[in-house]
């Protein structure tokens, strides 16, 4: 594992540890028991949620983990993601889709119910300064 | 204790053959501005400006709910009835409001959807108004989601649209009004914002009407937030180069609902806006 995926490790990591600290997003995910697919510069990264705790983040590859929808996207994009205050287009998912710098996968659906489950969740990472998600 | 100036009454005008009771709200005088919302929301959008009282010294500003949003209810029967917004309707509603309140040449500003229809205002009925702010508008934008999505039994239609739409909010909008204003799209009525997207996502028949807007009888300016990832900045500088005349502001730390989101980033803008309109409507050519 190279410096930039340990450190991509300890971020879902860290988002795990904040997720615990944060009721009001156990609350809002109470329903969501699914694995989702991170895919950073093609490396994979499986985050399974259980009743809206993170159980696990395991890093791929791997041809035999189900999930129901994944974020693929790059590792500027991501780094840029999780600035306080993103570039246009960097400061959501949906941005990141648009500017051609992320795609979403599989249940898409399964997605929109959580979204704002998930948004939040992902931006427990964002540099702190009074942004949400 | 503070009590704020902005009043809120009823308005019952026909539309498509039938009453319909219209909420709206007005702050100032002087000079009548019309106020459109975007979808899956209402008026309280424009509170912040209804009560600047700078802005309403000389300005009338008047913002009213759509049938179907806010305080304006459904037509009767609308529980049978599937509701998609059409350009027509649309047009016949706020026509028949400025009618019914009996405004001479207002100038109309509208934001999202708001923004589109006043741009087709200004293509179809320009002799109606004095002059035109669109906000957050371009000619078509196809859907980049599902519609159908905030629309269906399984799943709570508001708190979905709430949660795509926040994609459109600049990081620069402070918490309070972020909130403040996907809570109006959390609120929005089953199918409300399904119906309204219809409108905005499947209708283009303003794009051959941009180059027919005359600008010399009625000024059109443009606003748009670089974090408005539906209208975005070239979607907005695109629109405005195919109506000659047109004037266009970017506003680099905002995003889709600029009066909602960041009163105070947006303010500026909106007195930059109508400092472009005629001072009255008999000014206007």
């Amino acid at each position: 594992m190279n410096a930039w995926e340990t450190k991509v490790i300890n971020t879902f990591k860290q988002i795990q540890t904040r997720l615990e600290a944060t009721p009001h997003l156990q609350r809002l995910g109470r329903l969501f028991s699914e694995t989702v697919l991170i895919e950073i510069d093609g490396n994979e990264y499986y985050l399974t949620f259980e009743k809206g705790h993170i159980v696990s983040v395991v890093e791929g590859p791997s041809r035999k983990t189900p999930w129901r929808f994944a974020l693929r996207t790059d590792a500027e994009a991501l780094d840029k993601f999780w600035q306080a205050r993103p570039e246009p287009g960097f400061h959501d998912i949906f941005g990141l889709v648009k500017i051609g710098r992320g795609r979403i996968d599989g249940d898409i659906l399964s997605l929109v119910k959580n979204l704002r489950f998930f948004k939040e969740v992902l931006g427990l990472a964002r540099a702190k300064e009074e942004v949400a998600a | 204790m503070s009590i704020e100036p902005i009043t809120g009454r009823y308005v019952t005008v026909m539309i498509e053959g039938a009453p319909r009771r219209i909420y709206f709200e007005e702050a100032g005088q002087g000079r009548p501005v019309i106020c459109l919302h975007t979808a899956g929301a209402d008026t309280r959008q424009w509170r912040h400006l209804m009560n600047d009282a700078e802005i309403t010294t000389s300005n009338r500003l008047i913002a009213f709910d759509m049938p179907w949003h806010g305080k304006s209810l459904p037509p009767e029967g609308f529980e049978t009835q599937e509701y998609l917004l059409t350009t027509e309707a649309y047009i016949e509603t706020i026509l028949a409001v400025i009618d019914g309140l009996g405004l001479d040449r207002p100038v109309l500003a509208g934001c999202s959807m708001g923004g589109r229809i006043a741009l087709q205002l200004a293509a179809l009925h320009p002799e109606k108004f004095s002059g035109f702010i669109a906000i957050e508008a371009s000619d078509f934008q196809p859907a980049w989601y599902d519609i159908d999505w905030f629309h269906r039994p399984d799943a709570h239609g508001g708190e979905m649209g709430a949660a795509l739409v926040s994609a459109n909010i600049s990081p620069y909008a402070p918490a309070s009004e972020r909130w403040n204003t996907l809570w109006m799209f959390m609120q929005s009525g089953p199918g409300v914002f399904r119906g309204d997207l219809s409108f905005y996502t499947k209708d283009d028949s303003l794009i051959p009407r941009l180059p027919t807007i005359d600008t010399a009888q009625t000024p059109v300016h443009i606003i748009v937030g670089a974090y408005d990832l539906t209208c975005t900045p070239e979607d907005a500088e695109r629109t405005a180069k195919a109506i000659p005349g047109a004037t266009l502001s970017v506003m680099d730390e905002l995003g889709h609902f600029p009066m909602s989101e960041h009163p105070e980033g947006f303010r500026p803008f909106f007195v930059e806006a109508l400092e472009k309109m005629p001072k009255r409507a008999a000014e206007a050519a």
